[in-house]
């Protein structure tokens, strides 16, 4: 198996690459949209802005919706969880639509959410092997999302608000904080992506 | 109240390697320049002592009009899994691709955001406002604090508290304030630039300048109401390790992150 990571054409895809390929992942950066077509796990990064990334995305949207209901394992970090809703406050550009919901704006004292907060999840979840509920990871968000299907596997909360701060929709997973950036605890979660994928 | 209202994020311990000339150093008042180790080795040490974040200064690239050392960013940031965020000598669009293609996660413009205000909403337009930070070095100027650049050699006249509200409405998503009166004396933060500047943005400020031991860092997280905190020579020096400064923290009742369970 190879996680094909999508290069939008903007940011550090260097974390997320090598972040991946400490669990012994092999990876490819593609920029040819196209490729996605024959890809057996797909990675939506969590770098760029909401309407940028669907502008890349938006001429291959069937195809990729395609692929992300063919049951194949696909991860999206931050904003690359956000583009899997229907739209988003950040753009007019509509999302990718596979998980119904809505990405909107944290109403809170300072925005950015920047910094190391708790996800409080169920200890069972194979997600989280290893990894205590109540444990930091690192977000840097302005938007969050608000499923309405799927499956929420873990909760945060930020500006007295409750969110969901990782989802699962068959075998899409979509992270609003960055594994690759939240040390110990990311890189296991990220492994236990790489498990999940490899045993489908 | 305000760290109450946000209360569960845990306040940033950010260790800063100040580099000159692919070395860490730690200047006193920016001059006198000391050599104090490998940027990756250290960054990777203080990944270890549970560090949030690593900021890393070319700190006289903006002097010398010289590029970042993007292949010692990139060295850096191929050994870290925690976010690293550049600055120094960064004047362009194309510095902040680059940076960021090089591995860093964030940017720091301080400089050039001056000179070219509009770059930073370019660039938060382009990137995301998250990975645009404008670092502020500040002087005490009356009743005022004034905004300078060119790694703290040129005055602007610019008041820093307009200008801290100024680059949040241009969309950058925090900023890295450094006091000059306090940086280099060890006497700890400037706890009233720091609260005044806290107070009068609604993103997230990371205060730097003048740590010289432990109780510094309590103070301006508590009074200075400050959500990261920035220090180097402590931490260079070997006077203290990340961790021990965490663990004082968490007895000082201030949320920070200490990766329990997970060793």
């Amino acid at each position: 198996m190879k996680a094909v990571i999508v290069d939008y054409g903007i940011g550090n895809l260097h974390s997320i690459r090598k972040g991946l390929e400490k669990t012994g992942a092999k990876t490819e950066i593609v920029s040819d949209m196209n490729k996605l077509e024959s890809a057996d796990c797909i990675v939506f990064p969590g770098v760029g802005a909401f309407g940028e990334a669907m502008r890349k995305l938006e001429p291959i949207r069937e195809i990729i919706n395609g692929r992300l209901s063919s049951g194949i394992p696909v991860l999206g970090i931050c904003l690359g969880m956000q583009i899997l809703l229907e739209d988003s406050e950040e753009s007019r550009e509509k999302g990718l639509g596979f998980v119904k919901g809505r990405v909107k704006k944290f109403v809170a004292d300072r925005v950015p959410q920047m910094g190391w907060n708790d996800a409080i999840f169920d200890s069972d979840e194979e997600i989280f092997k290893g990894v205590p509920s109540g444990t930091q990871f690192y977000f840097a968000n302005s938007y969050v999302c608000f499923p309405e299907d799927g499956k929420v596997l873990s909760k945060s909360r930020y500006g007295e608000i409750d969110y969901a701060s990782a989802i699962r929709k068959e075998n899409v997973f979509g992270f609003q904080f960055h594994p690759e950036k939240s040390s110990i605890a990311g890189l296991k979660v990220l492994k236990n992506f790489v498990e999940i994928a490899r045993g489908l | 109240m305000e760290a109450e209202r946000i209360e569960m994020l845990t306040k940033r311990i950010i260790p800063c390697l100040d580099v000159k000339n692919g070395e860490v150093v730690k200047g006193i008042c920016f001059k006198q320049l000391k050599g104090v180790g490998d940027p990756p080795k250290l960054a990777k040490a203080y990944q270890d002592q549970t560090a949030d974040e690593i900021v890393f200064l070319d700190i006289t690239a903006s002097l010398d009009n010289r590029d970042t050392m993007l292949e010692v960013v990139q060295r850096t940031a191929e050994t870290l899994f925690i976010p690293l965020t550049v600055g120094g000598g960064i004047r362009s669009f194309t510095d902040v691709r680059k940076t960021l293609s090089s591995g860093a996660d964030k940017v720091s413009i301080n400089t050039a955001a001056i000179s070219k205000p509009k770059l930073i909403t370019e660039c938060a337009e382009a990137f995301g406002s998250q990975c645009i930070v404008v670092a502020i070095d500040a002087k005490r100027k009356g009743d005022s604090w004034e905004v300078y650049t060119h790694s703290g050699t040129k005055p602007t006249e610019i008041d820093a508290i307009e200008w801290s509200k100024e680059v949040c409405e241009r969309g950058c998503g925090e900023i890295l304030l450094t006091s000059m009166d306090a940086d280099g004396t060890k006497m700890g933060y400037d706890i009233e630039l720091t609260r005044t500047v806290v107070r009068s943005v609604n993103i997230p400020v990371i205060a730097s300048g003048g740590c010289g031991k432990i109780e510094h860092i309590v103070d301006v997280l508590k009074n200075g109401e400050a959500d990261a905190a920035l220090a180097a020579s402590i931490f260079h020096y070997g006077q203290h390790t990340v961790r021990e400064v965490k663990e004082i923290l968490m007895r000082e009742g201030i949320p920070v992150r200490m990766e329990e369970g997970l060793r």
